[in-house]
């Protein structure tokens, strides 16, 4: 049995702040399991987001660990976040953070020329990844010519442009109309499908419950985890 | 009594010899500003005195112009000037009342090309020439030569510029530099080291200086022509007022390529030290 994606132990996250500190995640221990969807809810300022960056190594949390696929990383230093981050690790935001000067497949691509991907390769992949989304007509678009579900859909295959293991995605239909918004989850639901694990944090009941696993947060803790 | 003369003159079968013609009047040069303002040519024969009321006016022919030398020190007069030989200014300006006037010298200044060959040259002419009183003069200080001091003001204005245009190419970087926050935090967020980003930002820095100081230098090569015909039309002077030296484009370049880099790293490093999601963050 293949070790959990992510798995934290008690891990607190406390932020200093000139009127004290804020502490935005409570030790709290969770493991999401390779293949799952899970999404994390709960009200604004309940720490989902500080959490997701958690599990992304994007943040280090202030105490506890944090395992990604086995392996203590939540004492490695930014240059090995950053690789893990790059190989292991895709993210999907609320605002797409499309680079605005490069078309929609060069932001494909962009991450994989970093691990050293060739060329040809690339190419491949990206027209793949364009295409799995739906946008292969849109390939030499800039973000500025793409429609806001067409930008997260590029964002999303930018996202998998490496074969993560595990896909976060932070509101990432939060600037959408509620159509869109049910196609993009239809894509979370399909990359889940085709074997990636895949967290999402959303405060919409619906999108959650769209979701085998939901985590309900408050105050910096996970109220629930059920299992559905 | 012109009958008489006659008479005598053809009794002694002479005839009376044709008047010599005048001399010569001695050539001489003359500016070409004089020539214009004067209104002069070639070939014309004028008058010139020694004294101002005119007074043992000579008559000269003009024989050739000449482009005066320029002299930063006499700059906006007119050089109204005209070289004669050394023997016709002594005729005009000499003293008819001194009969030494013209073949006495009081004092002769002598440079050499090797001032610190002084003592000996001053040795060896006592030697030959007895009786003179020669006295070595000290170079002057250049510390009070009008051109050393114009120099040291330029220096200083270039060293205000430079900082000052440094404060501003900083100022100018930061903001650059914030509007690219998001690109830095997707490269982040992606994967990418600061490392990476610091090389590219760097790299980026050095392009747009080299860039920036390569562009500045051309400015100058092509503004020179126009700087200097402006101010020689408006001075009447040959003096060339800009000039942009191989040595001068060089030291400009290796201050600017420096700073600019020094500009895009101060100002991305402030960008690059903070975290991915701080970034991310508006």
């Amino acid at each position: 049995m293949s070790p959990p994606v992510v798995e934290a132990r008690g891990v607190t996250r406390t932020f200093p702040m000139p009127a004290g500190p804020v502490v935005a995640v409570r030790d709290l221990s969770v493991t999401i399991a390779t293949g799952e969807f899970v999404s994390i809810c709960g009200p604004s300022g309940c720490g989902k987001s500080t959490l997701l960056h958690i599990l992304g190594c994007v943040d280090t949390p202030s105490s506890g660990e944090l395992l990604v696929d086995g392996r203590d990383v939540s004492t490695l230093g930014d240059a090995a976040r950053s690789a893990l981050r790059l190989s292991k690790i895709g993210f999907v935001f609320q605002r797409f953070f499309l680079l605005p000067m490069l078309t929609a497949a060069e932001n494909v691509e962009l991450p994989q020329a970093e691990a050293g991907v060739s060329r040809a390769e690339r190419r491949s992949r990206t027209s793949a990844l364009l295409d799995y989304v739906g946008l292969a007509h849109r390939t030499h678009h800039r973000p500025s010519q793409l429609s806001g579900g067409e930008a997260q859909r590029v964002a999303i295959a930018r996202a998998l442009a490496n074969r993560p293991r595990l896909l976060l995605a932070d509101e990432p239909t939060g600037e959408l109309d509620q159509a869109t918004g049910q196609q993009i989850v239809g894509l979370f639901e399909r990359v889940h499908a085709d074997g990636t694990t895949v967290v999402v944090v959303t405060h919409d009941p619906a999108i959650a419950a769209r979701t085998p696993r939901m985590l309900s947060m408050r105050d910096g803790r996970i109220e629930d985890g059920a299992s559905r | 009594m012109s009958i008489l003369s006659a008479l005598f003159l053809f009794a002694t079968g002479a005839v009376p010899p044709p008047a010599p013609p005048p001399p010569d009047p001695p050539a001489i040069l003359v500016s070409r500003q004089l020539l214009a303002s004067e209104h002069l040519a070639l070939g014309d024969v004028i008058a010139l005195s020694g004294d101002p009321k005119g007074s043992r006016a000579r008559e000269f022919r003009i024989a050739g112009v000449y482009e005066p030398v320029p002299d930063p020190a006499r700059l906006g007069m007119v050089p109204l000037e005209a070289r004669l030989h050394l023997s016709d200014l002594l005729a005009l300006i000499a003293d008819p009342a001194d009969p030494a006037a013209s073949e006495s010298v009081r004092s002769i200044g002598v440079k050499l090309v090797s001032p610190a060959e002084a003592s000996a040259f001053m040795r060896d002419l006592t030697v030959r020439v007895p009786g003179l009183l020669l006295r070595e003069l000290a170079a002057s200080d250049d510390s009070d030569v009008t051109f050393v001091v114009l120099d040291r003001f330029h220096l200083a204005i270039s060293l205000v510029t430079v900082i000052a245009s440094s404060i501003f190419l900083l100022a100018l970087m930061v903001m650059l530099v914030d509007e690219r926050r998001d690109t830095v935090a997707v490269l982040r967020l992606i994967g990418l080291r600061r490392r990476r980003i610091f090389i590219q930002v760097l790299a980026e820095g050095l392009v747009i200086a080299l860039a920036g100081a390569l562009f500045g230098v051309l400015l100058a090569v092509v503004l020179e022509g126009g700087f200097n015909r402006f101010f020689q039309w408006r001075y009447d002077t040959a003096l060339v007022f800009v000039r942009v030296t191989p040595a001068i484009a060089a030291r400009a370049v290796s201050v600017a390529v420096p700073l600019g880099i020094l500009a895009s790293v101060a100002a991305s490093w402030g960008l690059l030290r903070r975290g991915a999601m701080a970034l991310a963050r508006r």
